[in-house]
């Protein structure tokens, strides 16, 4: 225990920390331009000067460790003075422009002199001039306000970790410049504007719009880009956002943000929003009433069910949309449409992979809280970049190497590539050989744990069986890492389920998981795709993730909703769409997703699509599937609701309505007034009502209010009960991976700027990454004689698209990547796919693609 | 290049601690540090490139603007200003069309006004790339330059 005295009050604390931090703790202020939350003490500024007895200078609290007995003044007449010849040395070069500066406010330079002055300067020469720079699409970068207290440089390097801006010069002279001076080229994360005490980084999104203290609201949410689920807050005035801030200590994320989160709110103002119902009259899609879009909806769902019965009606909902939302949308499905085909996009990824690690390893394998890889000694990162998908969880695996574990990457990590430590150079499509590899390895080293017995059955049978070799580069390197290392997080990218044999690498990671006692982070690209599979928008699972099967179950649900749910289990995605080409689907009411875009073999798709009777899409925009609909029911965007999110670490946060629109109606909302007509009650009168429902009903989430959700961490499991029981034994098929051949194989990238289709309509997104880029590696571009920027047209079999190109010595020799994101420019359009026979998720490698200058 | 950096390298505890001499070598390459020159530096010793930049613009000995193919530098600090160093100064300028900063138009030479080179007794000196000359009058330097193309 140390106790010191700061301005005569007595201060214990439990642990050693700076005078600084013992000052906060006490409530006393002092004044700090070059100290930040996030950073290591630098020490630079000097004006947190105090004075400490028996020391004879005075000393800087933020570097000085408090000792005991130690006494301490944060202010008197020396200190004032020397504080006052700082700001003066400061403003020698200062604009003194706070009139016509965004940060004048919130400016710590000018809280900082408007307590300790000085009035005036004494300084006749000449201030420093600096041209303002806007070269870059969105960052814009005033030197003459710098103080060059390196919070950006420290923030970029030390937090972010992609060391994109340094100081440049030395002396007076030095300014903050990027490595091109011009343009940033970096992550865009924005975490400098964060850090900036003044007004010298600034984002153009919204410069000279807004003045701090003009703002008519400010709401605490979430960001509903990826799965993280970061919470910041959002600064409204008249009714659209003008930023989004992050706040030390608020959400998970810790005062960072991604560039998506930052800069990516912009799509709910686009012109292409939805504002009316739409139905289609002959070939047109015609403006229409709600009354009569919906009359219409439940005539024809009624009639196709009296018909076909509630099999030909499927239901495919959205991890965009909220577990309220979802949940509403599969209680209507089951009972008032009579069906369990009900599924989402997730079933490419996330919910394939959730659903075969929780029926390997046990319900809640998933959670983990993302702070935990940070403590890790070694992250193995599978199947994806997090650094691109889930920007912020990238973070973590960035300080956990910094900190010194081991990274091993096993895919395409490009935002890892500076911090990984291993190396393992997989064949082409061939990661699971490699993890069944190392699967073995640990397992004949190790042995089984001895716990779980379907798992441990497992790995042993497929020990038996294995006959594959075990000696692929690196992963000798690999295994012994693993096994020396007490705390390891797998970070479990989708890559590797879309894949005709994904569930070879997902039974690898599963027993790897099992036998290393590692922690498991799944890579989720939308916020609420574990929220989707905990409303019950699965075929197969009830909310709360229990088994349709089970007729317990059933009945509970059954008692609770008033009617009976179909005991058969409904058909998962690719099922439904391909049973829709059959014949066999009659009808399918999308919810908040657009299936021609995001899944692959567009054609397909849409032919499929076509074939129904009768087609539903509730959406913000008039996406390619939209435009395919019978009826389309205009939603709400994700800032312009309320509702819940269920993160990646199965963390339940709330998002809270930001601002008000005209345009749209909740999800939730739509679908209840959709039931009463037809003829199933269900009268909710807000978001926190159906989740009063949603707590009462499930299992999982007894007594779960908004106010606890909103109040303390909401984290697995709840208040609730996880199922328990012994998982089924699952059968290890051996099987041999095909063989790669073509020349070049396009596959999918998830870029850093973009996800799903809503990115391509937020300004600040299109300011910083405007058009896709075909991806390809250094040697390819010499053998093509290509440069950055030249055009391709790339072919497949199923389509040829035209795009210009962009060189990535991280890109394998033998593929291209394409992402997935720009309208009549998505790679999953011209890909075919083959389902995957365990999982149902669609295997899209091995597309042979070719490539000519065009 | 890469190969001299490679080798040296080996010599220090962490690439960092490299960037120095790796540096003078790409210098010596190019005559100048390029963006591309420091991106090859930093390729070559997995560093930051903005971390290269930083470094490269604080050191005065690094060339970020092109220069010409040989360096000269004139010293004009006190005793080498008393021996005349100025006047040397305003014939490069007449002579060659040389300005402090500048490079001539043919690529020949750079010149650049250094701080004591610590030959004040045989004052005024100058630097022509590592090549030291002292005792300079406007007679001999003419001469000294001649040698270099």
């Amino acid at each position: 225990m140390i106790t010191l005295t700061i301005n005569g009050k007595e201060i214990r604390l439990d642990k050693p920390v700076t005078v600084l931090k013992a000052a906060q703790q006490a409530g006393i202020k002092i004044p700090t331009l070059c100290n930040h939350e996030l950073l290591k003490p630098f020490g630079g500024c000097r004006l947190c000067v105090v004075e400490v007895e028996r020391m004879p200078k005075l000393m800087t609290s933020c570097t000085l460790m408090a000792a005991d007995g130690m006494v301490v003044r944060t202010e008197s007449d020396t200190i004032a003075d020397v504080r006052r010849a700082i700001l003066e040395f400061l403003l020698i070069n200062h604009p003194l422009d706070c009139p016509v500066c965004d940060k004048a406010g919130e400016c710590e330079l000018q809280d900082a002199v408007m307590q300790y002055g000085p009035p005036t300067g004494r300084f006749i020469e000449e201030k420093r001039k600096v041209r303002e720079s806007h070269d870059d699409p969105i960052l814009a970068r005033n030197m003459e306000r710098c103080i060059v207290c390196t919070r950006c440089v420290r923030m970029c390097e030390d937090v972010q970790g992609a060391s994109a801006i340094s100081m440049i010069e030395r002396g007076g002279r030095t300014v903050m410049e990027p490595f091109s001076s011009r343009s940033f080229n970096c992550e865009y994360c924005g975490n400098c504007i964060t850090a900036c005490p003044v007004g010298s980084i600034l984002s153009r999104l919204y410069m000279h719009s807004y003045r701090p203290w003009q703002m008519d609201k400010e709401v605490e949410t979430i960001c509903g880009y990826c799965g993280v689920g970061c919470s910041f807050v959002a600064q409204v005035r008249d009714e659209s956002i003008k930023r989004v801030i992050p706040r030390i200590g608020f959400g998970m994320n810790n005062g960072l943000l991604c560039s998506k989160g930052r800069f990516g709110y912009g799509f709910i103002e686009d012109s292409g929003r939805l504002k009316t119902p739409l139905i289609r009259k002959g070939d047109a899609l015609v403006e229409s009433t709600w009354d009569d879009a919906l009359d219409l909806v439940a005539e024809k769902l009624t009639e196709i069910k009296d018909s076909y019965g509630g099999r030909a009606i499927g239901g495919i909902a959205s991890a965009r949309c909220t577990n309220e939302d979802n949940y509403v949308f599969q209680k209507f499905m089951r009972v008032a449409c009579g069906t369990n085909n009900i599924d989402s996009i997730s079933r490419t990824g996330y919910a394939a992979a959730q659903k075969y690690f929780e029926g390997l390893l046990g319900q809640g394998i998933n959670a983990n809280i993302i702070g935990g890889i940070k403590r890790s000694d070694m992250v193995l990162v599978l199947g994806g970049d997090p650094a691109s998908v889930n920007p912020v969880l990238g973070l973590s695996i960035r300080a956990a190497a910094k900190a010194g574990a081991e990274v091993a990457v096993i895919g395409h990590a490009p935002g890892l590539e500076r911090y990984k430590t291993i190396n393992v150079l997989p064949p082409l499509f061939k990661e699971a050989d490699i993890l069944e590899a190392l699967l073995l390895e640990v397992f004949r080293a190790r042995g089984n744990r001895g716990e779980s017995h379907a798992i441990d059955r497992a790995v042993s049978e497929f020990d038996k069986e294995y006959s594959g070799k075990t000696d692929m580069h690196g992963l000798e390197e690999l295994k012994d890492k693993l096994l020396k290392s007490d705390s390891i997080s797998i970070v479990f990218g989708m890559d590797l389920v879309q894949r005709t044999d994904g569930h070879r690498a997902l039974f690898a990671t599963a027993g790897l998981t099992h036998l290393l006692e590692a922690r498991l982070y799944l890579l989720s690209e939308r916020p609420n795709e574990q929220g989707v599979i905990d409303a019950g928008c699965v075929p197969d699972m009830l909310p709360g993730g229990r088994p349709l099967g089970i007729p317990d179950f059933r009945r509970r649900y059954e008692d609770a909703w008033k009617r009976p749910i179909p005991d058969t289990e409904g058909m998962t995605l690719m099922e439904m769409i391909e049973g829709a080409k059959k014949g066999d689907m009659k009808a399918l009411y999308i919810m908040g997703d657009n299936p021609v875009f995001n899944l692959p073999d567009r054609t397909f798709i849409k032919e499929s699509l076509a074939s129904l009777d009768f087609l539903v899409v509730q959406d913000i925009f008039l996406t390619e599937t939209a435009e395919l609909a019978d009826v389309v029911l205009p939603a709400l965007g994700w800032p312009e609701k309320s509702g819940t999110y269920t993160n990646l670490e199965r963390r339940i946060q709330l998002l809270r309505k930001t601002v008000e629109t005209t345009s749209g109606m909740d999800d939730w909302s739509i679908i209840s007034r959709l039931s009463c007509r037809m003829g199933y009650d269900m009268l909710y009168t807000d978001a926190e009502n159906v989740m009063d429902e949603i707590s009462r009903v499930s299992p999982l989430y007894r007594n779960l209010s908004y106010k606890e959700i909103s109040d303390k961490e909401c984290l697995w499991p709840y208040n609730g009960e996880p199922l328990r029981g012994e998982a089924k034994d699952i059968k290890v098929i051996k099987e041999k991976s095909r063989d790669y051949d073509a020349d070049l194989y396009l596959a999918l990238d998830k870029p850093l700027f973009h996800s799903g289709s809503i990115s391509q309509r937020s300004p600040g997104l299109m300011d910083i990454s405007p058009e896709p880029r075909l991806k390809i590696g250094t040697r390819l571009a010499e053998k093509m004689c290509l440069k950055d920027g030249d055009n391709v047209i790339i072919s497949a079999d199923r389509g040829s698209i035209s795009i210009r190109v962009s060189i990535d010595p991280c890109v394998n020799g033998k593929v291209v990547l394409m992402s997935n994101n720009f309208k009549e420019k998505g790679a999953l359009g011209i890909m075919g796919y083959n389902l995957d026979p365990v999982t149902k998720a669609p295997g899209i490698e091995g597309c042979a693609v070719t490539l000519r200058r065009g | 290049m890469l190969k001299e950096i490679e080798d040296i390298k080996a010599k220090y505890p962490d690439t960092r601690a490299a960037l120095l001499p790796a540096l003078y070598i790409a210098q010596k390459e190019f005559g100048w540090l390029s963006l591309d020159a420091m991106k090859a530096v930093a390729n070559a010793l997995n560093l930051p490139e903005s971390d290269v930049r930083g470094t490269a613009s604080f050191y005065s000995m690094f060339r970020l603007k092109p220069a010409g193919r040989n360096l000269i530098q004139l010293c004009t600090n006190i005793s080498c200003m008393i021996l005349g160093a100025e006047r040397l100064r305003d014939l490069l300028k007449d002579r060659y069309g040389l300005l402090p900063g500048g490079t001539t138009e043919d690529g020949r030479f750079s010149l650049v006004i250094m701080e004591c080179i610590g030959a004040c007794g045989t004052a005024p000196a100058m630097l022509v790339n590592t090549d030291l000359y002292e005792n300079l009058t406007e007679h001999n330097i003419a001469e000294i330059l001649g040698k270099y193309k």
